[in-house]
């Protein structure tokens, strides 16, 4: 057990480190509300990071879901703007991502492209195709019920959270306990190996781009509704061309640290909630 | 393999290079034809002068990544390397060689520290080099307070990165050259490049073999530190300023020209000239799409597309070889077939996006967003502006104001710009426009020191040059379009504030990027406002938000929370004020104003919500559409002493050299309907 989860106890070590420092320094920090905003504020990378522990561990690297979430937030928008209910918006922003999700996963998976390229690529060209597109315009004037779903903030909050815990518990025991789980982890420890177990490992690596991209758009949309405009940044983030690296190299980060464990063994819902909350 | 007769292509194209020539030669012939001056001397040497710091990077990457490794810190060594570079020659008094050399140590012992973390601890190269990514930047923000740029270099140490042997060729470019040759030589001509190879391919087998596997990786990582630090000095000398963002970005931009130049991302494949071709595909493909005036976005995206299709092509080709029952001939063919198939491909996106852009111009006649491509000498002038971000509203919306006042005065616009806070990239846009002759570049200026030296250039070359909204040095432009005086903009903030306060009670200003020149001037009017007037005022915290939403909406929160007191926030940056509105709002605390420096549009909402309960602006078209007139005026030659007869806008006073567009205007729940913008 000990040895098991040696590196999610490492990890629990050095946010009870922390956190005992901030006990000292700023009390504050625990406070209900503290603990609320900074909840919702990663739960996007939070997200984002599931579908990475996945991409991962079938020993692959996205590191466009930047610029992927950047277009689904737009997207989100402008289907609102539509005369979608939010929550319709936020499930067209999904196919969105899934789609953008479904390119990488074809190159990746049957021409051969090694992800990290295939994803760099993607991760300038959509950027750029953004920026391009909307010229840096905000989505403004979203219709009424858009922020919060219509509904009041404490609620929606609420749905964000359960939603976001559903996802991570569901995919962990899903993982472990489902064949679509098992496989992923077959692919990853070696695709030879599976492919002669019945696996098709092609199918499974693109489909774990198109979940990622999926999640990306869900997180999108959860993180749009917060708000009463969307820039055409969000996630691209600070700084222009470096802040899209950033976010998603701590996106990456997150799920390496909580998703591969060198031996594929497992993943715990508690691994990709410490290494996403940075 | 002497014994061997190996066809030509495979002499010179070891690693199917030339396809990527091909590609390369494709966007010349392209760029020749719509460019204007593209195919001369002076811009292939501009083009070179460019991509020399990112050249350095891209050569240190390639062994590197031919042995399977990557080296995701060489942009965050430039930046701490460049800082110190600056900080020991202006606060520590020494010597420019001494400080360089320095530099140089910092870099070595930035390159060191990888190279012991990855080959003595055996830690993945991905994982070591992201952490000093941080690890670095995050010093260079410390030493320099994320605020500090060391600017004011002797003219002498400036030649290095501006100046030209000859006239003709740049300086740089001899370091460049130097790089390559030693890169060649090592990799290409030496023993220990073959072992490079052998490492790449299979580690183990090479430690078997008798290679010192880690000493060779080793000192891969060391020069990339080394060579870093190298383009940081160069960097300076090119931007005449050093600031703890320098080289950010340039790891990934560098990543991508070797991977596209054909370096395996998974080793043991790659070429130094491979990597030199990948490095020109993109430089001249932005160059190219800056002198054609096409939107610079599209670099991103045909990019990517020649990244997917080279490499694809190249796995494509890869998995014929492996398969012995192809032979030569037919993996020839298929090869030049693809590779056809690939420039008609970019050639393709390029003409279309240009037709597509000739076919809105063409619909809209009224919209003057690019001028006709290849327009003949002696035909409209060209007016080339430029904000600070193309992504910040605040310039979108001075934009039409722009383009209004293009389309009145008879002249072409091109608008382009950085579309993050970037100074370097400020610098290239404005090179490019030099490089393409137009009459006039009108710039907002994010950083003084750095964009002044091409400003003059530009004026010694008979360009007009306006400064609008943020200045420049005073003897680097002609005009300097003012929309308000800072002190006009501080002054009237703590008003506003002081009388929603009642005059006495906590405060806090969230700003924009802690190093702009504009929103500093601003704070320090208000800092004496406040002194002089408000002694019951304070002023309790002062953050940044870097003119981002989100930024500011987090920011805002901590202070909510950290000065529960504190009744008033100024926020000072357009795309700020609606994060710091929304964090009070979620907040629930009805009992704090929110006033700030914003776009009408952008805080509408809130302002009906009672949540922010002033906006501080001028009118931001009229501010455009000033520059512009006034830059039509100066190439006309038809300014006035003291006045300008800006058209809609009558006659507006010049002050020195400064033209003045009014005084602030406060938009509030009563008025702030009327306006549009």
């Amino acid at each position: 057990m000990l040895e098991r989860h040696r590196r999610e106890i490492s990890l629990v070590v050095a946010i009870l480190a922390i956190g005992a420092v901030l006990a000292v320094v700023a009390p504050g920090f625990f406070a209900f509300a503290n603990q609320r905003d900074l909840m919702l504020a990663n739960m996007p990378v939070l997200i984002v990071a599931l579908g990475m522990v996945l991409v991962i561990l079938t020993g692959q690297i996205d590191i466009s879901v930047g610029s992927q979430f950047a277009i689904c937030s737009v997207a989100t928008g402008v289907f609102a703007r539509m005369g979608l209910p939010t929550p319709l918006a936020g499930a067209a922003a999904c196919l969105v991502g899934a789609l953008m999700g479904s390119v990488n996963g074809a190159l990746v998976a049957w021409v051969r492209i090694p992800s990290i390229v295939v994803t760099l690529a993607t991760m300038v060209a959509l950027r750029d195709g953004l920026r391009w597109v909307t010229q840096g315009a905000w989505v403004q004037d979203l219709p009424p019920g858009f922020q919060w779903f219509g509904q009041s903030q404490a609620s929606s909050e609420l749905i964000t959270a359960g939603c976001a815990a559903a996802l991570a518990v569901g995919m962990n025991w899903g993982l472990r306990n489902l064949a679509a789980g098992r496989v992923v982890y077959a692919t990853g420890s070696s695709p030879n190996a599976a492919r002669l177990a019945g696996i098709n490992p092609r199918l499974v690596v693109f489909a774990v781009f198109v979940v990622t991209g999926a999640l990306t758009g869900f997180a999108a949309a959860f993180n749009a509704v917060r708000f009463l405009q969307i820039p055409s940044n969000l996630g691209i983030g600070r700084g222009g061309d470096s802040g899209g690296s950033r976010h998603d190299c701590r996106n990456a980060a997150g799920g390496t640290a909580a998703g591969r464990d060198r031996s594929g063994a497992d993943v715990s819902g508690v691994q990709r909630v410490l290494g996403a909350g940075d | 393999m002497r014994n061997e007769r190996r066809p030509w292509r495979e002499v010179c194209f070891p690693n199917g290079e030339w396809v990527l020539g091909l590609a390369l030669a494709v966007e010349l012939a392209i760029f020749a034809a719509i460019g204007e001056n593209f195919f001369t001397w002076a811009n292939f040497f501009e083009v070179v002068r460019l991509s020399v710091e990112l050249g350095l990077l891209a050569l240190a990457l390639t062994p590197i990544m031919i042995t399977g490794g990557i080296d995701l810190s060489v942009g965050s060594i430039m930046g701490l390397s460049a800082v110190v570079f600056g900080a020991l020659w202006r606060d520590g008094g020494l010597p420019i060689p001494a400080a360089a050399g320095a530099a140089l140590l910092l870099g070595c012992l930035a390159g060191l520290l990888n190279a012991v973390l990855i080959t003595r601890l055996n830690l993945p190269p991905l994982i070591v080099t992201l952490g000093s990514l941080s690890l670095f930047r995050g010093i260079a923000e410390g030493i320099t307070k994320g605020a500090e740029n060391y600017s004011g270099f002797p003219a002498g140490f400036l030649r290095l990165g501006q100046g030209y042997l000859g006239g003709v060729v740049p300086v740089q470019l001899s370091v460049l050259l130097v790089a390559i040759a030693a890169y060649w030589v090592l990799l290409h001509r030496s023993g220990i490049g073959r072992t490079l190879y052998v490492v790449g391919f299979s580690p183990g087998g090479a430690r078997y073999a008798g290679i010192p596997v880690q000493r060779r990786v080793a000192l891969l990582y060391f020069l990339s530190g080394v060579v870093a630090s190298v383009a940081a000095i160069i960097y300076v000398a090119h931007l005449g300023q050093a600031k703890s963002d320098a080289g950010t970005g340039y790891e990934l931009a560098a990543i991508t020209a070797v991977v596209l130049g054909g370096t395996s991302v998974f080793g043991g494949r790659g070429t130094v000239w491979g990597t030199v071709l990948g490095l020109f595909a993109i430089s001249v493909l932005q160059n190219g799409l800056r002198l054609a005036a096409l939107p610079s976005e599209m670099t991103g995206v045909v990019t990517g597309v020649v990244l997917v299709m080279t490499i694809g092509l190249g796995r494509l080709r890869g998995r014929g070889q492996r398969n012995e029952a192809i032979i030569d001939e037919a993996d020839a063919m298929k090869n030049s077939q693809l590779a056809i198939l690939c420039c008609t491909v970019v050639g393709g996106a390029l003409i279309v996006a240009g037709t597509n852009i000739w076919l809105v111009r063409s619909l809209r006649p009224a919209d003057g967003v690019l001028t006709k491509p290849a327009a003949k000498p002696g035909k409209r002038p060209v007016v080339a502006m430029m904000p600070k971000s193309k992504g910040d509203p605040y310039f979108i919306s001075c934009r039409a104001g722009a383009e209004e006042a293009a389309r009145e005065a008879g002249v072409d616009l091109i608008w382009d710009g950085p579309t993050g806070l970037d100074a370097a990239k400020q610098n290239e846009v404005v090179e490019g426009w030099i490089t393409r002759g137009v009459d006039a570049i009108a710039v907002s200026v994010e950083n003084s020191a750095g964009i002044s030296t091409v400003l003059r250039k530009a004026r010694a070359r008979g360009i007009k040059v306006v400064t609008w909204d943020a200045d420049s040095a005073e003897d680097a432009r002609d005009y300097f379009i003012n929309q308000a005086t800072p002190e006009g903009i501080g002054f009237t903030l703590v008003d506003e504030g002081a009388r929603l306060l009642g005059g006495k009670g906590e405060f806090a200003i969230i700003t924009g990027p802690l190093s702009a020149a504009n929103q500093n001037a601003w704070m320090e009017f208000m800092r004496k406002r406040v002194a002089e007037k408000y002694p019951g005022m304070k002023l309790v915290a002062m953050r940044p938000s870097d003119d981002d939403r989100d930024k500011a909406f987090a920011e805002t929160q901590t202070i909510l929370k950290v000065h529960p007191k504190a009744r008033l926030i100024v926020t000072i940056s357009a795309p700020a004020v609606p994060g710091s509105a929304e964090a009070v709002q979620q907040a629930g605390r009805k009992d704090v104003f929110v006033i700030g420096l914003s776009l009408p549009n952008l805080c509408k909402r809130y302002v009906h919500d009672d949540v922010v309960q002033a906006v501080v602006l001028w009118n931001t078209k009229d501010l455009g559409y000033l520059t512009v007139t006034a830059a039509a005026l100066l190439v006309e030659g038809r300014t006035g002493k003291d006045s300008l007869q800006a058209g809609r806008l009558g006659t507006v006073e010049v002050r020195g050299t400064q033209v003045i567009l009014g005084k602030p205007f406060i938009f509030n729940k009563a008025n702030i309907d009327q306006y549009d913008f």
